[in-house]
């Protein structure tokens, strides 16, 4: 296909984008604008000071138009910005995986378009846009941006067959999910929607703040009853967490669809997620400590240019641990290499900061005379040395030739396996304690999932030789010998 | 680190340090000036001690003097500190200052490389080139450059970046 490329020479966006940015900014002044005419008591000088605030915004929007240009030049987007500071983004084109153009209203009454370049990078400041070019223009633009685009997108089918069903949840697994402690709240959050229904419709029904403090009054002079409630709370924390759980993840069905993984559940709303399957790029495991002594645990698919990949990457519900093993290696692929241990020291660091923090609460309630505060400060001190150690016990890498496995925490523990082709750069950290204790922190940089996996509290050595390990190429020239 | 990773090359420019200076200072008038100002607001705070309501304006003196210290040590220990190199197509570069950070991105994963001049920046005749892949983790950002240093690097950056075809996820 024959592309034309356009004149390389800087372009700008539409001035009718003048008569848009005031209005836009508008809104976020009309607080501020009120603000100086009330104080004013409207007086003339107050309406001189209000339109010298609209005027500046003008003003203003008249310079961000003028100072920033586009150029295609040479196989590459160019933006640029030059006002007090300057600068510029330069994207290949061929990193732009999609081109996005939309028309909110303002820009549609007067012919423009927004045009957001899709380069897979994480977050939305790490995106180009233009914001403020003629419809014609961005076209023009797209068909330019994706010529060079040469990966076949294919759509997804869903009306074709079911390929192959990996697995239906069973019923019984559902008694799993108040482990995780999703939902474990809910008896609360249901008591708070009430109250918070009764505030709002209160006025309606004829009843009005003072009736709300009758009530709280009543309340307060039946202590058994208030207790009564809050014990009857609790009991029922664990079986209204069963029920919402069962209502989200009825029918959990994992199956394949042409080059897609698709998961559907739900009672009252069936949820459908399908993932490419060759985006996939890894699973992350988690279990609470109660769902470790059951051998129960979550499975999610790392998966390349998804956004809330927590709900959405989601494989399968709480589970026995061999069935997500099972699913993970038939996903991804079998991973069963065995954690290597961090050094001691990261052992007494995990324990200093389970510990440290309750600790001095505690000396410092003591001190002010707030015993109680204190001797719960106390108890979750001690706590704090089973959970040090089990969080040191979590931590650990690994790397079997193809995937890279870190894994920390231990309320929620957490195991990612990652493909070395999803990584793409290394982040190594080191807080002044951790230089202290020789320890440091690695983080695979993967364009998928979190955006990035740590191995916490890696000896020094250790952990640039696991880097350098799942990338010699990049490491190497860099290493000591 | 000092056994496992050798030094980047590159140092940043000399100047870098009058900017990390010129920063410090100003964040710590900022700061004085603030409590300065919440002193002023403080004397109407009935609830505090009769001592401290008659001497509020310790609590600025006092900041102020504990962070000329590091308003003088950073500067200097962030410029032994911030290096960078390119070698192999692959960008190294460590940054920090009480705390260190090591970064290494490959070129052929590089989605978009910014250079950037902030006000304070101009005045100095310095830059900073951020690197950015499709993870935070492995993205860069080298302050300190010299200007022309820093568009040398970002222009060979994005050229390389180009070549080395890749789908760099």
């Amino acid at each position: 296909m024959p592309v034309h490329e356009p004149v390389p020479e800087a372009a700008r966006l539409s001035p009718r984008l003048l008569l848009i940015d005031p209005i836009r900014v508008l809104p976020s002044l009309l607080v501020p604008l009120a603000g100086v005419l009330i104080a004013g008591g409207f007086s003339p000088r107050s309406f001189i000071w209000a339109a010298l605030g609209v005027a500046g915004s003008v003003l203003y929007a008249v310079v961000r138009w003028a100072t920033f240009s586009y150029t295609i030049t040479g196989g590459r987007l160019e933006l640029s910005r030059a006002f007090i500071g300057r600068s510029t983004r330069v994207i290949p084109l061929e990193r732009i995986r999609g081109v996005d153009v939309t028309t909110p209203f303002l820009h549609r009454l007067l012919g423009l378009a927004v045009l957001k370049l899709d380069t897979g990078a994480g977050g939305d400041k790490q995106e180009g846009e233009l914001d403020g070019i003629t419809v014609e223009d961005a076209e023009r633009l797209r068909a330019v941006l994706l010529s060079r685009h040469h990966a076949v997108v294919t759509p997804e089918q869903p009306t074709a067959p079911r390929d192959h069903v990996f697995l239906t949840v069973p019923r019984a697994w559902l008694r799993y999910g108040p482990l995780s402690g999703a939902y474990l709240f809910t008896p609360f959050a249901l008591v708070a929607g009430a109250v918070g229904l009764a505030f709002q419709w209160g006025g309606e029904l004829g009843l009005d703040e003072d009736d709300a403090v009758a009530v709280g009054e009543w309340l307060w002079g039946h202590p058994l009853l208030l207790v009564g409630a809050a014990i009857v709370l609790v009991v029922l924390m664990p079986f209204l967490a069963a029920a919402m759980y069962a209502v989200f993840n009825w029918n959990f069905v994992l199956f394949g669809r042409g080059d897609h993984l698709v998961a559907e559940r739900g009672l009252v709303n069936r949820r459908v997620v399908s993932l490419e399957r060759r985006r996939i790029r890894g699973y992350e495991i988690a279990e609470s400590p109660l769902e470790r002594r059951a051998r129960v645990a979550r499975l999610w698919a790392v998966v390349t240019g998804l956004g809330d990949s927590q709900t959405r990457g989601q494989l399968l519900p709480v589970a026995p641990r061999a069935a997500v093993d099972d699913i993970a290696a038939e996903a991804v692929g079998p991973f069963s290499e065995a954690l290597r241990p961090h050094p001691p020291a990261a052992r007494r660091r995990r324990l200093f900061r389970a510990i440290a923090p309750w600790v001095v609460l505690a000396l410092v309630m003591y001190a002010l005379g707030y015993a109680l505060i204190g001797v719960a400060a106390t108890v979750l001190a001690v706590a704090g040395i089973a959970l040090g150690l089990d969080r040191y016990r979590s931590l650990g890498h690994t790397y079997d030739g193809t995937r890279l496995s870190v894994r920390s925490g231990s309320l929620r523990r957490a195991q990612a396996v990652v493909e070395r082709r999803a990584v793409v750069g290394w982040t190594i950290e080191q807080s002044w304690f951790q230089r202290r204790a020789g320890l440091v922190t690695v983080i695979a940089g993967v364009g998928a999932g979190s955006g990035g996996y740590k191995a916490i509290d890696a000896g020094e050595t250790q952990g640039a030789a696991f880097a350098a390990e799942v990338t010699p190429d990049w490491l190497a020239p860099f290493l000591k010998r | 680190m000092r056994d496992a990773l050798r030094d980047p090359a590159n140092q940043v420019s000399p100047r870098a340090r009058s900017l990390w200076f010129a920063e410090a200072v100003i964040v710590t008038v900022l700061l004085a000036g603030g409590l300065v100002l919440l002193s002023m607001w403080m004397t109407g705070w009935e609830f505090l001690p009769q001592w401290l309501l008659d001497r509020t304006w310790v609590a600025a003196l006092v900041i102020g003097l504990l962070l000329i210290p590091f308003v003088l040590a950073e500067p200097v220990v962030r410029f032994a500190v911030h290096r960078w190199e390119l070698a192999a197509d692959v960008v190294y570069a460590r940054s920090g200052w009480l705390s260190r950070k090591w970064v290494f991105v490959p070129v052929s994963r590089i989605q978009t490389v910014d250079k950037a001049q902030g006000w304070l920046e101009r005045f100095f005749g310095l830059a900073t080139v951020e690197i950015r892949t499709a993870s935070y983790a492995g993205s860069s950002t080298i302050k300190g450059l010299d200007y022309e240093v820093a568009a040398r690097l970002a222009e060979e950056l994005s050229r390389r970046a180009q070549e080395l075809r890749d789908d760099a996820t």
